[in-house]
C-alpha cells in the first residue's frame, strides 16, 4: 500500500500520554459496543438480530483477511474460497458425517482451510500486487467450479444442508431454529468474535506483526534486515484462511445451507469491499465494515431491486473520497475535535 | 589475522562485458576498507558479490571461511553481514523505533512469536533506544519515517543495518547528498556505532577522497573491473600514478595531505 | 466428422471472441496499468445492446443478412461510454493498484443493475439469425459460416492492432507511454488524451466481442461475472500486457473449452484453471509476459 493510503501503521503508537488517552477512549467505545451487542437480542426485533449473525461471521473473516491485506499488503481476490471451505466443512460434518460438536466443526473446518491454503499460499506468495490478486481469483474460481461441477460430492448448485450443531454438547432441541440462532448461538458467536479478536490483536502487536508491516512497507529493505519475506507472507496467508473458514462456518449454520456461490469471485470482492468500507488501516476497521455492510445491504435490498447499483456507488465513493473508510473518517473527526479543545 | 571476508580471483561477466576481472581482496577484523574508483569501475558489482547478491562467474567469495556466493540478503544478515544502500530505503509508515525494532527482532527467535507483545518488551525497547541514541535519533523514536528529513532517513537506514549487530557492515556512499560539514559528523557517528555494535570491519564505497584518506585503514582502487591498488592510505596517496588514475586533478592536494 | 469440426470451430470462435476482450484488457493494462474487472460488463453490454440494435434494425426494414455489420457498428457506438468511465478511473490513477481494482469492481456492481434496468432479469436472444449465413461446405463436411466470419473478423482485428502498434505513429507513442509514462509526458505527449483513447479502444473491443457472440449464445446477467473468469485465464496464460499473449492464451482457452465439453463436461472450467496454474508455476509471467518481481 502506498504512503498516501496508509497514514498509520495499524495499532501503532503505544507510548506517550496522547496514546494512552486514545487507548482509553477506544477501550470505552469497545466496551460500550460489546454491551450493546450483548443486550441486542433482548431489545431488538428478531429480524435485526438475525442480521447480526452474518455480521459476526464476516467480522471474524475480515479480521483474518485484513491481516493479509492491511498489515501485509497483499490483496487477495480469492478469499471467499476459505469462507466456502468453512461453510462446506460445517455442511459435510453435520449432514454427512453426523458430527454435531460446534467446537469440533470450527476446529476441523479451520484446519481444512489451512491445509488448502498451504499449496495455494506457497504459489501465490511468489507474486505481489496485481498478480497476487489475479492468482488468488483463479484459485477461488477453481474451487467454485469444483463445487459446482462435482455435484455427486458437493451437491452441485443446490449445495449441502447444514444441520444445527451442538454448543458444548447442547443442541437446544427444545428451541426452534430462530430461537436457537438469536439465543445461544448468538452469544456463542459473540464470545467467539471477542476471543478471536483478542488473538488477532496480540498477533498484530507481536514481533510477527511488526515483520508483516515491514514487509508491506518495503519488502526489499525487510529482506536486508533479515526478514524472511515469503515465509512471513505465507504465515499471514494461513492465518487469514483459518479466520475466513470460521466465518464461513457461522454463515452456513445461520442459513442452514452451504452453496457454491459462497466461493464465487464476486463474494471475494465483497470481502475486500467490506474491509475498505470499514477502513483497512485500522484494527477495528474490518469489524466496523462488516456490520455497516450487512446492514447497508439489507436496507438497500428492502428499498430497491437495484441495490447492487447503490452498493457499487458506495464502493466508488469510498475508493475515491474516503479511502481510509469509516474508521478513517472517524479518526479525522476525532483529531479535528481534539484540535479545537 | 584471519580474513573475515575474502575474495579470490572473482570475475563477473555479463555476456562480453567484463564487470570484474580477477579481483582478490581480504578484509580482516579491525579494518575499515574503502573501495574507490571511477564510475563503471565495478564497485557496485564487487559490493553485490561481497554481499551475496551476485554469484561470481568465476572465483570464490567467503565470509568467515564460508562460501557466500549468491546467498541473498536474508541469509547474509543471519551470518553477520549488513548493508546500507546509497539510495535511502525506509518503511514510510513505520516509526524510527519500529524500523530499528524490525532489525533487532529479526535476528532473534522472537520473530516467530505470534503472541509476544512488542510494546511491553523492555529489552527490545532499550536496545532500540540504544541504537537510536548512537545515531542521534533518540528524540525521533515515535516519528514516522516518512516525516524525517533526508539526512535523518539516511541515518535511520544505516542505524537499522547496525541494529542487526553484524560483524561486517558494508556502506554504499553513506555520506552522499550530505553537506561537507556533516560528512565528518556522520563518519564519526559510524565509527562510534561500529564500536558499540561490536562491528569488526567496515567496508565503505566512497567518492569523497578526504574521508577516505582520513578514516580508512586500507584503500582498494578499482579500474575497469581490475584491482589497481590495495594499500594503506599513506602509501596509496604517496603514489601519484594511482591517485591520478582514481581522482585525476586532485593529485597535488592529495599527496600533500598524505605527507 | 462434421460434428468434430463444428466443435473445433466452436472452440476457435470462442477463442476469437475471447481474444477481443483480452486484447482490450491488455491494451488498458499495458498503458494505464489498470486491470479492468468490468471488462465482462462491457462485453455483456455489447451483447444486450447488439440484440436491441439488430431487432430495431430488422423492424426498420433492414434485410436480415445485414445483421453482422449492425452488430459491429452497435459495438463501436457503445465506445462512447469509454471516455466517461476513463474519467472516473482517472480520479485514482495516482493511487495504489488495489484501489484501482476496487473501483473497477464497483463498476461491475453498478453495471449489473444497469443491465437489469434496461433489459430485465431474463436472458435475451437473437432469433435464429445465424442461419442467414448458412453453412459452408468444405469437402465432406460443413461448418457454420457465421463462426468463420467472426473468426476472420477477429484475425483481421488482431492483425490490425499489431500493425497499428508497430507501424503507426500513434501506436509507437502508445508503446512508449506504456514503457515510461513520465518520459512520454516530458516529451510532450498528451498522456491524458492517450489514456482516454486507449481506454475507449479497449472498451470497444469488449463491446464488439459481446455483440459478435449473441447470435450463438444468449445475453444474460451472468455474462459480466463469468467472462471475467475466462478473460483473466487468457491474460494470465498469455502474460499481462502482451497482445501476442492474448492471442495464444485465447486460443488455448477456447480450444481447451471445446475439448473439455466434448470429453468430460465437468472438467470444463476446471481444466482451464489447471492450465493457468501449471503455466504460472512454469512461467510466472505467462507465456509472453515480462518477468515480474
Amino acid at each position: 500500500m502506498s504512503e498516501s493510503d496508509v497514514t498509520a501503521v495499524p495499532g501503532s503508537r503505544q507510548s506517550g500520554a496522547n496514546g494512552l488517552r486514545r487507548h482509553t477512549a477506544l477501550l470505552v467505545m469497545l466496551v460500550a459496543a460489546l454491551i450493546v451487542l450483548a443486550l441486542f437480542p433482548s431489545f431488538a426485533q428478531p429480524y435485526y438480530v438475525t442480521l447480526v449473525l452474518p455480521a459476526f461471521a464476516y467480522a471474524i473473516a475480515l479480521l483474518g483477511f485484513n491481516l493479509l491485506f492491511g498489515y501485509t499488503g497483499l490483496l487477495s481476490f480469492g478469499h471467499a474460497l476459505f469462507v466456502a471451505l468453512g461453510a462446506y466443512g460445517a455442511a459435510v460434518l453435520t449432514s454427512k458425517l453426523g458430527i454435531k460438536s460446534f467446537e469440533l466443526i470450527l476446529l476441523a473446518s479451520g484446519l481444512a482451510a489451512v491445509v488448502v491454503a498451504i499449496p495455494v499460499g506457497l504459489l501465490a506468495v511468489r507474486y505481489v500486487r496485481i498478480f497476487f490478486g489475479i492468482l488468488t481469483l483463479a484459485f477461488g474460481m477453481l474451487f467454485h467450479s469444483f463445487l459446482f461441477k462435482f455435484y455427486n460430492i458437493t451437491g452441485g448448485d443446490t449445495g449441502i444442508r447444514v444441520l444445527r450443531p451442538a454448543l458444548f454438547g447442547n443442541e437446544f432441541s427444545e428451541m426452534d431454529k430462530t430461537a436457537f440462532l438469536i439465543g445461544p448461538f448468538y452469544y456463542y458467536c459473540l464470545v467467539l468474535l471477542v476471543v478471536l479478536g483478542f488473538v488477532m490483536w496480540r498477533i498484530v502487536h507481536s514481533p510477527f506483526g511488526l515483520h508483516l508491516t515491514a514487509i508491506r512497507e518495503n519488502s526489499r529493505k525487510a529482506e536486508y534486515l533479515g526478514v524472511r519475506v515469503r515465509m512471513f507472507r505465507l504465515a499471514a496467508f494461513l492465518i487469514s484462511a483459518f479466520y475466513c473458514a470460521i466465518g464461513g462456518v457461522i454463515l452456513a449454520i445461520n442459513t442452514g445451507q452451504a452453496d457454491p456461490e459462497t466461493a464465487y469471485w464476486t463474494h471475494s470482492g465483497e470481502l475486500v469491499f467490506m474491509t475498505v468500507l470499514g477502513g483497512f488501516a485500522n484494527f477495528f476497521g474490518p469489524l466496523v465494515g462488516a456490520f455497516v455492510f450487512i446492514f447497508l445491504k439489507s436496507e438497500l435490498m428492502s428499498l430497491t431491486q437495484y441495490w447492487r447499483f447503490f452498493l457499487g456507488v458506495t464502493l466508488a465513493l469510498i475508493v475515491i473520497l474516503f479511502p481510509r473508510g469509516v474508521m478513517g473518517v472517524a479518526q479525522d473527526l476525532w483529531s479535528k475535535v481534539k484540535k479545537q479543545q | 589475522m584471519t580474513a573475515l571476508i575474502e575474495t579470490v580471483g572473482v570475475s563477473k561477466a555479463y555476456g562480453s562485458f567484463v564487470a570484474l576481472d580477477g579481483v582478490s581482496l581480504s578484509v580482516a577484523s579491525g579494518e575499515l576498507l574503502s573501495v574507490v574508483g571511477p564510475n563503471g569501475a565495478g564497485k557496485t558489482t564487487l559490493v553485490n558479490v561481497l554481499t551475496g547478491l551476485l554469484k561470481p562467474s568465476s572465483g570464490s567469495v567467503r565470509f568467515k571461511g564460508e562460501d557466500i556466493a549468491g546467498i541473498g540478503p536474508v541469509a547474509l544478515a543471519k551470518r553477520g553481514m549488513a548493508r546500507a544502500f546509497q539510495l535511502v530505503h525506509i518503511f514510510p509508515a513505520m516509526t524510527v523505533a519500529q524500523t530499528i525494532g524490525v532489525a533487532v527482532v529479526s535476528q532473534t527467535s522472537r520473530s516467530l512469536r505470534l503472541f509476544a507483545s512488542v510494546a511491553t518488551d523492555a529489552a527490545l525497547r532499550s536496545r532500540v533506544r540504544e541504537v537510536a541514541t548512537i545515531f542521534g535519533l533518540d528524540t525521533k523514536l515515535d516519528t514516522e519515517s516518512r516525516l524525517l528529513s533526508q539526512g535523518e532517513k539516511k541515518l535511520l537506514d544505516i542505524a537499522s543495518a547496525f541494529a542487526l549487530t553484524p560483524e561486517v557492515i558494508l556502506l554504499d556512499e553513506p555520506t552522499s547528498g550530505v553537506s561537507s560539514g556533516d560528512k565528518h559528523g556522520i563518519m564519526r557517528t559510524l565509527m562510534d556505532a561500529a564500536k558499540h555494535a561490536g562491528v569488526q570491519a567496515i567496508i565503505l564505497v566512497e567518492h569523497d577522497m578526504n574521508l577516505v584518506a582520513e578514516y580508512s585503514t586500507r584503500i582498494i582502487a578499482l579500474k575497469e573491473g581490475k584491482v589497481l591498488a590495495d594499500l594503506p592510505p599513506k602509501q596509496f596517496f604517496a603514489d601519484p600514478d594511482i591517485v591520478a588514475a582514481v581522482v585525476g586533478k586532485l593529485v597535488g592536494r592529495m599527496s600533500q595531505r598524505a605527507a | 466428422m462434421t460434428a468434430f469440426f463444428d466443435i473445433l470451430l466452436g472452440g476457435v470462435f470462442h477463442a476469437a471472441v475471447l481474444f477481443l476482450v483480452a486484447a482490450g484488457l491488455q491494451l488498458v493494462f499495458g498503458v494505464q496499468k489498470i486491470v479492468n474487472l468490468a471488462c465482462g460488463s462491457f462485453y455483456a453490454l455489447g451483447a444486450y445492446f447488439g440484440i436491441t440494435s439488430v431487432n430495431w434494425a430488422l423492424a426498420a426494414g433492414l434485410p436480415p443478412w445485414m445483421f453482422l455489420p449492425v452488430l459491429i457498428i452497435s459495438g463501436i457506438v457503445l465506445g462512447a461510454i469509454g471516455p466517461a468511465i476513463e474519467a472516473l478511473l482517472r480520479t485514482i490513477y495516482a493511487r495504489d493498484e488495489a484501489f484501482q481494482l476496487l473501483l473497477t469492481f464497483a463498476l461491475v456492481l453498478m453495471f449489473q443493475d444497469v443491465l437489469r434496468f434496461f433489459w430485465g432479469p431474463n436472458p435475451q436472444q437473437l432469433s435464429n439469425l445465424v442461419t442467414e449465413y448458412g453453412r459452408l461446405s468444405i469437402g465432406t463436411f460443413s461448418v457454420s459460416t457465421y463462426n468463420l466470419l467472426v473468426i476472420a473478423a477477429s484475425i483481421l482485428i488482431a492483425v490490425g492492432i499489431g500493425a497499428f502498434l508497430q507501424r503507426t505513429r500513434f501506436g509507437r507513442i502508445l508503446r512508449a507511454t506504456a514503457e515510461n509514462r513520465e518520459m512520454s509526458q516530458a516529451l510532450g505527449v498528451n498522456v491524458r488524451w492517450m489514456y482516454t483513447s486507449v481506454f475507449t479502444l479497449g472498451t470497444i473491443l469488449g463491446t464488439v466481442g459481446g455483440a459478435l457472440v449473441v447470435p450463438t449464445a444468449a445475453a444474460s446477467l451472468d455474462m459480466p461475472v463469468e467472462l471475467v473468469v475466462e478473460a483473466f485465464a487468457v491474460v494470465v496464460i498469455g502474460g499481462l500486457g502482451s497482445m501476442r499473449g492474448a492471442l495464444v492464451g485465447a486460443l488455448i482457452v477456447g480450444l481447451m473449452r471445446a475439448a473439455a465439453i466434448t470429453f468430460y463436461a465437468e472438467l470444463e472450467i476446471l481444466a482451464i484453471y489447471l492450465v493457468v496454474i501449471v503455466v504460472l508455476i512454469a512461467r510466472p509471467a505467462g507465456l509472453f509476459g515480462k518477468p515480474i518481481e
